[in-house]
């Protein structure tokens, strides 16, 4: 169910978090898996060696999401690695959370560049190499603040909704070859939000808030973008699949 | 449990099995590794022959005739299937049709039966699976529409219904969390016995591939996959979801695909 054989697959921001569990989870599914990641080359050839381990084909890949040229250069690398992609998931992200009288133009700028800006750009880099994939697919990551929203942190909530809207005009604009979805996780534990959930306060008002009554966990967002990536989800487009614990419910 | 059959010693309830979505949700199951129970509302044939493509797959049917309009028939059968199964781990409610009415319904009963059939058979089902669901942390999952989410006078009282089954689902997963989660999903165009009409009719077959960006009607299996998907332990923090299976329909842009 959900064998990803055969498909090469490139992970932005797979170094860490929930790229991290994205990049071992497409390729325990048998996925060929590109880890990217920004500076921690050690937490990227962390995942690779444990994909080595497992005996999947995997590969580091550096670039800054912030820099165009960079991404570019990113997708050349992965392109003459791998030839083609099948997959694209665009994981790579910052969170700032200041509120509208704090925040100052450097920061703003940055949010925007490296969550809106980066996705955009590393898609649009990559279509080559996915219009030379079997049934290639996209998962972009918005947020539970794509649609929801929370105080501080308009930037990053604007980016994700941003996200939505990019995965619907593309999942249109790119038909029928590539199809493009999003997943929008609500609370997951890792170092985007180490304050939060390090925090006992905070960390039990997000669980008590969640229907399913706890934080979610990298884990609980791979298997989606597994399933997204799917030959089985060929007829999926469009979708921004919450991923929540049923935050949003009430 | 294996790569190949993640549902391997799991038991799954699935109304509306006979034929259809219902049909390959059954068959998928089976694949997986599930033991099924599934129940139809008059096709007797059709029920036996997928019980018999079951049991081929090496893996066991329970088929039972009822009617998922009538509250006590929905519910009535849910604990007898439980027990022959041994346990459940997820109740599918795929029961169902249009009604075939259009926009002009002009008698009440029009509207109850489909509010019964989509809405109160789907919520007797669940709830009376729900102390089954609880043991296992189990799932439900209902079949919706996209008609629910869009203008679809052409059926309106089943549209309006639908939406009522997505509501269901999103009230299921608060009252039965944490230890039950329910999602609903919403198929587009499915080639199946309810659609035949028009996937047979060249101009109304042609419309509808066009109005959908994946260019191609839905398969049954298309559908199942979105359910195996949701009914999965991979799907262990999503809950009170519209899961919209549609080749991108959803997006609904009327002004022509071509670019
Ligand atoms: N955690 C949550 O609760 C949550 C909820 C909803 C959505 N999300 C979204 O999920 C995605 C991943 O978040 P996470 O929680 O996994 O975060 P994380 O643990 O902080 O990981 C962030 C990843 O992004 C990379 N990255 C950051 N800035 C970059 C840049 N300018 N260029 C290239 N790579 C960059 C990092 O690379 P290095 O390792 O090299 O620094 C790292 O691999 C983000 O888009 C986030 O918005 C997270
Ligand atoms: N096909 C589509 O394009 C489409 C799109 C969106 C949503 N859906 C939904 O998907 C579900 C299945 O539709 P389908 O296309 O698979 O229809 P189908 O091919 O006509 O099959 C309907 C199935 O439901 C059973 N059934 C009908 N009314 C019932 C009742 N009152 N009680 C118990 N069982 C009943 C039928 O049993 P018998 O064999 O005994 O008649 C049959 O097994 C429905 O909820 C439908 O609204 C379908």
């Amino acid at each position: 169910m959900f064998d990803l054989t055969g498909r090469t697959i490139l992970v932005t921001g797979g170094s860490r978090g929930i790229g991290r569990a994205i990049a071992l989870e497409l390729g325990a599914a048998g996925a060929r898996v590109g880890v990217h990641y920004r500076e921690r080359r050690e937490s990227a050839e962390e995942v690779v060696a444990r994909l080595h381990d497992r005996g999947v084909e995997a590969k580091a890949f550096a670039a800054d999401v912030t820099e165009p040229d960079q991404v570019v250069r990113l997708l050349e690398a992965v392109g003459a690695w791998s030839g083609r992609l099948e997959g694209l998931v665009t994981s790579a992200g910052i969170y700032r959370g200041p509120t509208v009288d704090e925040v100052d133009a450097e920061e703003w700028q940055k949010v925007i560049r490296t969550d809106l800006e980066g996705s955009f750009w590393t898609v649009r880099s990559a279509l080559p190499w996915l219009r030379k994939g079997d049934r290639p697919a996209v998962v972009t990551l918005s947020s539970i603040l794509g649609a929801h929203a929370a105080i501080g942190g308009a930037a990053y909530q604007m980016a994700k909704a941003a996200i939505e809207q990019m995965t619907r005009a593309l999942s249109l604009e790119l038909a029928p070859g590539t199809r493009v979805n999003s997943v929008a996780p609500g609370f997951v534990r890792t170092d985007i939000n180490r304050a939060g959930h390090e925090d006992p306060v905070f960390s039990a008002k997000v669980a008590r808030a969640t229907p399913l009554g706890r934080w979610g966990e990298p884990e609980d967002i791979a298997p989606a973008v597994r399933f997204l990536l799917s030959r089985e989800a060929d007829w999926v487009t469009g979708l921004v699949l919450g991923i929540d614990g049923g935050l949003p419910l009430r | 449990m294996t790569p190949d059959a993640p549902f391997a010693g799991r038991g799954v309830l699935v109304t509306g099995g006979s034929r259809g979505i219902g049909r390959a949700v059954v068959l998928a199951f089976a694949r997986a590794g599930a033991d099924v129970a599934f129940s139809f509302r008059q096709d007797r044939r059709s029920a036996d022959a997928v019980a018999r493509a079951v049991e081929e797959l090496g893996r066991r049917a329970v088929v039972r005739q009822s009617d998922s309009a009538d509250l006590e028939a929905a519910a009535g059968w849910v604990d007898e299937a439980a027990r022959e199964l041994g346990r459940l781990d997820c109740v599918v409610t795929s029961a169902g049709g249009t009604g075939s009415i259009g926009w002009e319904v002009p008698r009440a009963e029009e509207w109850t039966g489909l509010f019964r059939t989509h809405v109160v058979g789907p919520y007797a089902t669940v709830r009376a699976a729900a102390p089954h669901l609880r043991r296992t942390k189990g799932s439900a999952v209902l079949v919706a529409s996209i008609a629910g989410l869009l203008a679809y006078p052409e059926e309106i009282a089943y549209a309006t219904v639908k939406a009522g089954t997505i509501s269901l689902a999103r009230s299921l997963a608060f009252a039965l969390a944490p230890e039950v989660r329910v999602n609903a999903i919403a198929p587009g165009w499915v080639r199946t016995d309810l659609t035949r009409a028009l996937y047979d009719d060249p101009r109304a077959r042609g419309a509808i591939e066009r109005a959908i960006p994946r260019g191609r009607w839905g398969e049954p299996e298309d559908i199942a996959s979105g359910v195996l998907f949701l009914a999965s332990d991979g799907a262990r923090f999503i809950t009170g979801e519209t899961v919209a299976v549609d080749g991108g329909e959803l997006l609904a842009w009327r002004i022509g695909l071509e670019r």
